[in-house]
């Protein structure tokens, strides 16, 4: 078994006009491995290729160019697919189904047989957390959030080894996204990978280990999320620094903020920070704290985007 | 198997919450009713005795004769303005599987694209079939019990109805897949429905056109779509026990069907959505 849930070559996309000569080019030349049993999140602002990328991975988008594996097969055979479950983000799920009628229908196209999808149907639904009532209900009466809940489940369905999901917790509320948050942690320990495409930065940053960010159809970035997000600089916290001392302090520092007596102090580098210790310590100033600070994943990818923009 | 049923299955229910199967199903009940009370025929030693519509006494012929005649015009209701409304209905139940949102959850299984297209299709000709089977079927069991009279040829003009559907549905198919539209699909399927008895006479028109070219295109459209005209006349053929002059219209026009549903999976296979 292939030790990468996911592996794309080159993998490229150029949309074409029926009529015209006019050419997009949706996904340029993307090489990315995702390692089984990681969490992995995709990134990028709107229109950068994230859909498109996802879609060839399930083969609904034929690539112009390269190619793509999942689990060491071309996503070209129908086989290759068996192992993923996906929740797409602009669903339309059938609203003359009833949720028990939805997973019923996707997961016996899954092949899934009549007696383990009859047992594996009501735990699903009770693990998403939709109660008796939503079961026999239509999809038609369904909330936004109960639909993310049952578009899950439907992914759940086949015990997948790959999990795709485009937005999985659009239109959840916040106690529903704790909940589907929970559901995939344990799939995380249970060793499934997880490939998240959201909008939601601090859900990646909180969720996934790897990131990729994706703008204007490139891979632009990608790595381990503390890699990306570590070491940005160092913080100094102390209090009843005098007055002189806050004006020597500040003239060195990136940043600085006074409240509450209490001095909070940014240093680039460390020896900046160790400098500033020494000086609050030489004035007889307490330390209230000292800390390496990160960047948030959004820093990053406002960093990436504009960067790139530039 | 199991995805096969599943498609099937799922057109099926689709196909009742749209109330199209619900609403062919009533149409059928209330001619297979108004066979069983109102048309009385009452049969004396073998000989027609009276026949009654309504109460009111019509002129008595033949009872083979009238038993196959009024055959007759059931079969080519079912198979004009039945199948006009079949087409109708099954338009929108194939675009449907092309809605953005839906079809990529169904291309994200396991499935090859040309499974999903043929468990569509299969699911679709079955849910007509279905009706078509029960008016048929039940209305030749009710002439049967009044008459006596079980001649097979009501019966295969049934499949018959089911085959000219089945290759109408394949250029649904085929419509679906070039252009996501149902009311493109009705607009195409219908055209090839008004134009087919147009072309059905064929050899009037050769008289009528002057240039060599123009009868050529008559004679490539004649051989190339489906003969709906000239199936309808086999079908009165069969009922009313008369030879049947030629098979080509039949043959030609599941040929056309093939093609077209071949071209619709080769087209859907391509497609990236």
């Amino acid at each position: 078994m292939s030790e990468y849930a996911i592996e794309t070559e080159g993998l490229t996309k150029v949309f074409r006009g029926a009529w015209s000569k006019r050419e997009l080019l949706a996904v340029d030349n993307i090489s990315l491995r995702v390692p089984a049993g990681t969490t992995y999140g995709l990134l990028g602002p709107n229109g950068a290729g994230k859909t498109t990328f996802v879609k060839m991975l399930l083969s609904c988008t034929h690539p112009t160019g390269g190619h793509a594996r999942v689990f060491g097969r071309d996503t070209q055979d129908a086989d290759s697919r068996r192992p993923i479950g996906y929740l797409p983000e602009n669903h339309r799920f059938p609203t003359y189904m009833t949720g028990w009628g939805m997973l019923d229908f996707y997961s016996a196209l899954s092949g899934i047989d009549t007696a383990v999808r009859r047992k594996r149907i009501p735990e699903m639904l009770e693990l998403v957390g939709l109660d008796d009532r939503a079961h026999h209900l239509r999809l038609g009466k369904y909330s936004k959030g109960m639909l993310q809940r049952v578009g899950l489940a439907q992914a759940l369905m086949h015990e997948p080894r790959l999990l795709i999901l485009d937005e999985p917790s659009d239109g959840v509320d916040p106690v529903g996204r704790k909940q589907i948050r929970d559901v995939l942690q344990n799939l995380e320990q249970k060793g499934v990978t997880i490939f998240l495409n959201s909008h939601l930065l601090a859900e990646v940053e909180l969720f996934c280990h790897e990131v990729a960010i994706i703008q204007r159809g490139k891979l632009a970035l990608s790595g381990t999320v503390d890699d990306l997000t570590h070491g940005s600089g160092y913080r100094v916290e102390s209090v009843n620094v005098p007055e002189r001392l806050q004006t020597e302090l500040r003239a060195a520092s990136r940043a600085a903020t006074s409240a509450n007596g209490t001095l909070q102090l940014l240093y680039a580098t460390r020896e900046d920070a160790n400098r500033a210790v020494d000086l609050l310590r030489a004035g007889h100033c307490e330390i209230e704290a000292l800390a390496r600070t990160k960047s948030t994943l959004e820093e990053v990818f406002m960093k990436t985007v504009e960067g790139d923009k530039a | 198997m199991t995805a096969t049923l599943a498609l099937i299955r799922d057109t099926f229910r689709e196909a009742f919450a749209r109330r199209i199967f619900w609403g062919f199903f009533g149409c059928c009940t209330a001619l297979l009713v108004f066979l069983v009370f109102i048309l009385r025929i009452d049969v004396v030693e073998g000989a027609l005795a009276t026949v009654s519509i309504f109460g009111n006494r019509l002129p008595t012929t033949n009872v083979q004769n009238l038993v196959q005649q009024t055959q007759s015009v059931i079969a080519m209701v079912l198979y004009f303005a039945g199948m006009a409304l079949s087409v109708f209905a099954s338009a929108g139940l194939v675009a449907a599987m092309f809605e953005q949102g839906r079809i990529e959850l169904l291309l994200s299984k396991p499935v090859s694209r040309a499974h999903l297209l043929l468990g569509r299709y299969a699911g679709n000709v079955l849910v007509v079939s279905a009706n078509i089977f029960y008016l048929v079927a039940g209305s030749w069991a009710i002439f049967g019990m009044k008459t006596g009279i079980w001649g097979a040829g009501y019966l295969v003009s049934g499949l018959c109805t089911i085959f000219v559907f089945s290759v109408l549905l394949a250029v649904i198919v085929l419509v679906g897949v070039l252009w996501d539209s149902a009311a493109v699909a009705i607009m195409v399927t219908f055209a090839i429905m008004i134009l087919t008895p147009i072309l059905a006479q064929k050899a009037t028109l050769e008289r009528l056109l002057s240039s060599e070219w123009s009868r050529d295109i008559v004679r490539v459209l004649y051989y190339a779509l489906p003969k709906i005209s000239d199936i309808s006349v086999i079908i009165r053929h069969l009922i009313l026990n008369q030879p049947i002059q030629s098979w080509m219209p039949v043959w030609s026009t599941g040929l056309f069907g093939a093609a077209v549903l071949a071209l619709g999976v080769w087209k859907f296979q391509r497609r990236s959505f």
